[in-house]
């Protein structure tokens, strides 16, 4: 069998050759879960910005609230 | 946009996304292997994602020409947006695009013209938004961006047509004249993700140009609120 196939000392490879036009052995569901993962990955860190910058300007907005009533009283 | 509108908006854009993704991995058969087999399936959020960055990139256009004309925060706050939503939807296309191609090219990569007009395409707006994170919200940055995101925007149609100008390896499944899906869940899902995307792409505008334009609001309170304490003391 193949797959029980074992090599003796002799036979082991001294060197390792490209192999061009191969046959793709990539898995396509690796693949398939990998794009959705880092499209989805992009748009949560999209929110994430968004928020953050949302949260700076209500820190913005609250300083300018307390240098106003500062002002006033 | 009132905020029951935004919410409606953002529960309807929920569902079809819920929908959608249940469609696509239940109910829609996987293509041959030569276009990637299962991994073809990435067609039914790529595709939409380049078209939501169209929708961005026109956004940042016209908003940028109009301030060009005559200048105003909210159309500023708009072509703001424009530009951020693109390189976002731009960023999910050239992420997930690769990972199909592996599959269905054999490679990642490659220099074909609409690949690369894109990756052109997505390298303004991410100009545009440097520009716009780290030298301020003066007239000159402002209209230096504006410049930009008309760049940006006549890009556009270029990228939409160079598969039929220069050929290339990209597909050329969906056109003006019907298309290449044989399955009816293939179509299904195609219009379903266009739908969701552009859900998603107006809510994201509307999201951001609101902060854009929140932000711009109050620097000029700021100013006000400096120029007064000045006055004052």
């Amino acid at each position: 069998m193949q797959g029980t196939q074992t090599t003796t000392p002799s036979e082991r490879s001294t060197e390792f050759a490209p192999v061009e036009g191969g046959p793709e052995t990539t898995s396509a569901e690796a693949l398939l879960v990998a794009a959705y993962l880092l499209m989805w990955a992009i748009l949560l860190t999209f929110v994430l910005l968004s928020w953050l910058r949302q949260k700076r300007l209500d820190r913005r907005v609250a300083e300018l609230e307390r240098a106003l009533g500062t002002a006033r009283s | 946009m009132r905020d029951r509108a935004f919410e409606l908006l953002l529960a309807v854009t929920a569902a079809v996304f819920f929908y959608l993704i249940g469609h696509i991995f239940l109910a829609t058969p996987p293509a041959q292997l030569a276009a990637g087999g299962i991994a073809q399936k990435i067609l039914y959020f790529h595709a939409p994602a380049g078209y939501a960055m169209y929708l961005s990139g026109v956004a940042c256009g016209v908003a940028s020409a109009l301030y060009l004309l005559r200048p105003s925060d909210r159309r500023d706050a708009w072509a703001r947006a424009g530009a951020e939503c693109a390189v976002a939807f731009g960023l999910m296309m050239l992420v997930s695009g690769p990972l199909w191609g592996k599959k269905a090219w054999g490679v990642y990569w490659t220099w074909d013209p609409r690949l690369t007009t894109t990756l052109l395409s997505v390298l303004i707006y991410v100009a545009i938004v440097v520009l716009r994170a780290f030298s301020g919200g003066g007239d000159a940055e402002r209209r230096f961006a504006a410049a930009l995101g008309v760049l940006g925007t006549v890009n556009l149609p270029i990228i939409h047509y160079s598969v039929r100008l220069w050929g290339g390896n990209h597909p050329t499944v969906i056109t003006g004249q019907g298309g290449g899906l044989k399955h009816p869940a293939m179509v299904q899902s195609l219009v379903l993700g266009f739908v969701a995307m552009t859900l998603l792409a107006i809510l994201l505008l509307v999201l951001r140009a609101r902060v854009a334009f929140a932000s711009s609001r109050l620097v000029r309170l700021e100013e006000a609120a400096a120029a007064r304490e000045t006055l004052d003391s």
